[in-house]
């Protein structure tokens, strides 16, 4: 099963993304901020990371563009309640593979995963 | 056309005075001691004026005017004080009488809240004799003056509260569009800070689309059928807008938003609805009594998915970008709420545009209501910058702008 890192803020949309993956995906973590998303992909080294756009400390554009520095075979999906076109422009600017908008149900993001990550 | 904020703010002036020369006729008449809460311009579409009087019956007195400025105006008592405003002006009338009476402090008051529009215009405005009214909701409210170029209305309404008692008044001044539109016009003092209104209304309109999008994501996430229900901006002094939301306990989420244009952005539900679509949001139901940390959470992200539904329309029109804050979650006094936001947006204006906007469902208790604070420098920036054709583009295309 692919290893995923789920980074958002939001308690409960880390809950309902858990959900959604954990029977096809090994959760690897759950982080609430940019930096430690950072910090996870670094030890963890995930096969996916679910991130979010808006979070405290540092964003997930930021936090998409260091982990996608380090390695640029990372695959990031954004999964954001963000749907402003510049945004998503800054989004693709920064390396991530897929955009999911929230609200969202398991089939479109299982197809966002499939898209992003082959089994 | 333009108008500056100057005109605007002396407008909004004209209104509270006229609303307090027509509370002190009552307060002479009646002995009840009353006091002008709040004034505010509205730009409104048609078919929404006075929806906010759902639900409450009215009695009241309307009339035409004409002349400097044409349309229509109406006073407005909450039926059951209509009995207590009659025996003050005169105890034990009889029912036709009452009728009488009240057309007459309505005949009056009006002709106070009219007469200080003629003497700043220095020009004339007839008014017709009082119809006397009654009814229920938004059906005591005339029909606002039609054009067929415009689906919206400027409205002037003041809240008048009866000191020491749960009972207000509304003076409802429903003005034609172009006339009304012209005499701000004609009336700028300063072309530097003026608003091109035309390009208001298409904003107005692009926050339409903002709460439908936004009524859109509660139903995809708790399955409820919600509808959006009311969208419009307002005009009022900074210090007005607090009273605007009231002393109601309300959940929700606050953000300030940066970019252009930047300000505070509210998700706010009354307790009872916080509870009942933070249960729906959840796969099982929460344990303990009331709003609880989980009821908080969903509450939370909610806030967080309805603000982005709300503002990213205004981003893809503007082709600019609104950052915003993670939410803030709040639960206090909606006056409370409000209050220091207000004083952060007063630093640099006197007046402030209110975005406000209703949502509901049928089938649970479920209300919610969103207030955007822009920081009117801003606003009037982008509204300067606003390409009419775009109006329609709420929408960013995810696949295309990834595929590229």
């Amino acid at each position: 099963m692919p290893d995923v890192l789920i980074a958002d803020d939001s308690e409960f949309m880390r809950n309902l993304l858990r959900e959604i993956l954990e029977e096809d995906h090994n959760i690897v973590g759950e982080v609430e901020n940019g930096v430690e998303a950072v910090e996870v992909y670094k030890e963890q080294h995930p096969d996916l990371v679910m991130m979010d756009i808006v979070m405290p400390i540092r964003d997930g554009i930021d936090a998409t563009d260091e982990i996608k520095s380090s390695n640029p075979d990372a695959n990031v999906i954004m999964c954001t309640s963000v749907g402003q076109e510049e945004k998503m422009k800054e989004a693709v600017r920064a390396g991530a593979d897929g955009y999911i908008t929230k609200p969202f149900q398991k089939p479109s993001v299982m197809e966002a995963i499939k898209d992003v990550v082959p089994s | 056309m333009k108008v500056d904020i100057e005109s605007l703010g002396t407008f909004n002036k004209l209104a509270h005075e006229g609303a307090e020369a027509a509370t002190a006729s009552l307060t002479q008449m009646t002995g009840i001691d009353a006091t002008v809460d709040v004034t505010k311009i509205t730009l409104v579409n048609r078919e929404e004026v006075g929806e906010e009087l759902e639900g409450r019956n009215f009695a009241g007195v309307q009339f035409g005017f004409a002349g400097a400025l044409e349309g229509e105006t109406v006073l407005l008592f909450d039926a059951e004080s209509v009995g207590t405003i009659t025996d003050a002006l005169m105890p034990g009338m009889d029912e036709s009488m009452a009728e009488s009476g009240v057309k007459e402090i309505g005949n009056i008051m009006m002709s106070g809240f009219i007469d200080g529009w003629a003497d700043y215009l220095e020009a004339t405005i007839d008014h017709s004799p009082p119809a006397y009214i009654e009814g229920a909701g938004s059906s005591v409210i005339p029909e606002p003056p039609t054009d067929a170029e415009y689906d919206q209305a400027f409205v002037f309404k003041s809240e008048i509260e009866w000191v020491g008692e749960s009972v207000n008044f509304y003076i409802y001044m429903l003005p034609e569009y172009d006339p009304l539109a012209g005499l701000m016009a004609d009336h700028a003092a300063n072309q530097d800070d003026a608003i091109p209104i035309d390009k208001l209304g298409v904003f107005n309109q692009m926050t339409t689309q903002g709460t439908e999008k936004a009524a859109d994501n509660v139903e995809m996430m708790t399955g409820i059928p919600t509808e959006s229900e009311v969208s419009r901006i307002s005009f009022a002094p900074i210090e007005d807008v607090p009273k605007q939301i009231g002393d109601d306990t309300y959940v929700g989420t606050v953000v300030e938003f940066t970019g252009v244009p930047s300000g505070f952005l509210m998700v706010l539900f009354d307790e009872q609805s916080a509870v009942n679509v933070a249960e729906a949001l959840m796969p099982t139901e929460s344990p303990g009594e009331g709003l609880t940390d989980q009821h908080k959470s969903a509450i939370e992200e909610l806030g967080n998915i309805m603000t982005s539904g709300f503002v990213d329309g205004w981003a893809n029109v503007l082709q600019t970008s609104v950052e915003h804050t993670p939410p803030k979650l709040v639960h206090d006094m909606g006056r409370s709420i409000m209050d220091p936001l207000a004083a952060q947006v007063g630093q640099h204006q006197e007046h402030a545009f209110i975005i406000d906007s209703e949502m509901k469902t049928d089938e649970i208790d479920f209300r919610s209501e969103i207030h955007a604070l822009p920081n009117e420098q801003e606003l009037r920036q982008a509204l300067e910058d606003l390409r009419v054709d775009r109006a329609d583009e709420t929408d960013a295309d995810v696949e295309k702008i990834f595929e590229q």
